[in-house]
């Protein structure tokens, strides 16, 4: 008895202790763990958006390569996709028109201009900066980077912005990101590279998720089927840890007949992440070299 | 028996307490948030010592807040910096003879009523550090690396921390950032901005750099007493286009202390300092979208086609 007593004190005491030295009595506190983005993440696929596991995807080329995968110097939205109201179908017809015209018709990336969403998805590299409360994605070409503001509500009253108002959570081991308020009114407003309109109505939602190698490469499989690896963005073939995946929907009652998803599994990136500055433009892609002979003057007009 | 087994255990955790509280480094400041410096044309002047290139065209009293105070109002000699009419100072003693040619060259350009092109006004990436032209900015604070986002055409540079530059070194448009801290101090040391790309200027007022631009910026949050002579003179130097944000700002500042020296243009390293606030958030600036005509004080109405040519 009188034992038992002392233990149990002696163990009073220590608690007592470890509380005022700060020492976890128990080995560690437990408390819920944000899922871990941190990292670069590299898509080298043009134009990119991989097709969802199931249900509506997004559109796709028509044209293809002899050797399977979406013909990436031609782009001729499939505008007989069932997504797809007819005022947006007749665009994308209109777009791939040019294309097979052998023109290459503006876009937000080939101009320059802020992609929007969903449109920056086709951006090569994202890196996700997970903040207390915000994350920011920066993403390689032409430094664009995206707010989101953590466990809050959109505005009762949204004003249109290029990037829209982007709101998320985290449930479990996903971030989920709903984004509103994406500027119809701006510059070559489309949703991706075939052209496809948006309407202020425009409402995303992205999924992201940490994924492990066979998931990934099931959707590797699917995705070539649409798309083509391009090499311009080298990613580390070795890799065969988790990834960063997000599936997002897409919903816009102004051109779409009903939502429909996409993915972008990334993978890690095998180069250092370079600067990317769009204006500079020294690549002659038809011709399959760099360095553009860009006009210039021999002396200054003014 | 007891007593020397919890005199045993107890000596185990102040141990590993004591360890523990070793391991731990002086606080880190945190910088994080949206920092706003609207004034413009560029920094605070030194209290003393060689300070940067300023405007010799005036206004005689601070401006409006808003694109009304830039309405092509007559430039004198005093007073605020005429953002309207940018004409650097050639006669600074900063300037080596070939820079100072450059500079007055511009400022020739600009009293014959032209604007001309700079980074920013062009959509080009700003050198360092051309690039605190940018006046709203945040920082991240990450373990290994620090990540500014600007608001204009949403700039980012990367600060690698207690990293050295590479050598060689490969010129790039922001340069090579390395970054440190001294206590309460954010230290980034900056080279290797490259010279080759349109429109290289460390400045509004066109003043040149070479490849032996080296920039070191210490940021510090500082209370109102601090920085209040800084203040004081950015109110006699510079347009306050949002109006005084600072003057009845009592929280803390964020003030960034930058020395400059490249051997090339310059005949001595020199100083300045720039003085931010604390704002809500980093709003968009899209720079191709170009809307406003400053001089006529409305959005410009940009020529649209009815139909697509292609």
């Amino acid at each position: 008895m009188q034992n038992s007593r002392k233990r149990r004190r002696g163990f009073v005491f220590l608690l007592a202790l470890s509380a005022a030295l700060g020492v976890p009595a128990s080995g560690g506190a437990q408390r819920t763990l944000t899922p871990d983005f941190s990292g670069m993440w590299v898509h080298p696929y043009f134009p990119g958006i991989e097709p969802p596991a199931a249900g509506p995807g997004p559109v796709f080329n028509r044209e293809h390569r002899a050797t399977g995968g979406g013909n990436n110097t031609r782009f001729v939205g499939d505008y007989t996709n069932p997504i797809l109201k007819p005022n947006a179908a007749a665009i994308v017809k209109q777009h791939g028109e040019v294309s097979s015209s052998s023109m290459t018709y503006p876009t937000p990336s080939n101009r320059c201009w802020p992609s929007g969403v969903p449109y920056i998805f086709f951006q090569p590299g994202v890196q996700v900066l997970q903040l207390p409360r915000q994350i920011v994605f920066l993403y390689l070409r032409n430094h664009e980077f995206r707010h989101v503001r953590m466990n809050e509500s959109h505005p009762a009253r949204v004003v249109p912005s290029w990037y829209g108002d982007s709101v998320g959570h985290y449930e479990g081991d996903t971030l989920v990101i709903d984004t509103i308020g994406i500027k119809a009114d701006r510059p070559l407003a489309m949703v991706d590279m075939y052209g496809t309109p948006f309407s202020p109505a425009l409402h995303v939602v992205e999924r992201y998720k940490m994924i492990d190698y066979d998931e990934a490469q099931a959707a590797v499989a699917r995705n070539l089927k649409e798309n083509a690896r391009v090499p311009d963005t080298a990613s580390d073939l070795s890799y065969r840890g988790k990834r960063l995946q997000v599936v997002f929907t897409v919903e816009d009652e102004g051109v779409f007949t009903m939502p429909w998803s996409g993915a972008i599994t990334y993978e890690r990136p095998g180069m250092a992440w370079e600067e990317n500055v769009c204006a500079e433009n020294p690549f002659e892609f038809f011709a399959g070299k760099n360095g553009a002979v860009v006009p210039t003057a021999v002396k200054p007009d003014f | 028996m007891y007593r020397r087994r919890n005199f045993l255990l107890f000596a185990a955790v102040v141990t590993a307490a004591s360890m523990q509280a070793s391991a731990q480094t002086s606080p880190i400041p945190d910088f994080s948030g949206v920092w706003n410096h609207p004034a413009f044309p560029w920094f605070e002047p030194p209290a003393a010592g060689p300070g940067p290139i300023t405007n010799l065209s005036r206004w005689a009293e601070q401006r409006p807040a808003g694109a009304a105070g830039s309405a092509g109002l007559p430039a004198g000699t005093v007073g605020i910096s005429d953002y309207d009419q940018l004409v650097g100072d050639y006669n600074s003693p900063i300037l080596q003879p070939w820079a100072a040619a450059v500079v007055k060259r511009f400022g020739e350009m600009s009293i014959a009523g032209t604007t001309f092109p700079n980074p920013s006004n062009q959509c080009w990436p700003h050198p360092i550090p051309f690039i605190f032209k940018q006046f709203t900015m945040q920082m991240i604070q990450q373990k290994d690396r620090i990540t500014m986002l600007y608001s204009g055409d949403h700039e980012v540079r990367r600060v690698r921390m207690n990293g050295s530059h590479p050598s060689p070194l490969k010129p790039s448009w922001y340069g090579d950032s390395v970054g440190h801290y001294e206590g309460d101090a954010l230290v980034i040391d900056t080279v290797g901005v490259k010279t080759d790309r349109p429109y290289a200027m460390q400045d509004l007022f066109g003043t040149p750099y070479t490849n032996k631009l080296h920039v070191v910026e210490r940021y510090r949050l500082r209370e109102y007493d601090d920085v209040k002579d800084a203040l004081e003179r950015n109110k006699k130097e510079n347009w306050l286009f949002n109006g005084d944000v600072f003057s009845n700002h009592r929280g803390k500042f964020l003030q960034v202390q930058v020395t400059i020296e490249d051997e090339g243009v310059f005949t001595t390293p020199w100083t300045a300092t720039m003085t931010y606030v604390p704002t809500d958030q980093l709003n968009e600036g899209v720079c191709a979208e170009n809307p406003h005509e400053y001089y006529s004080n409305k959005d410009t109405d940009v020529p649209k086609a009815d139909k697509p040519d292609f």
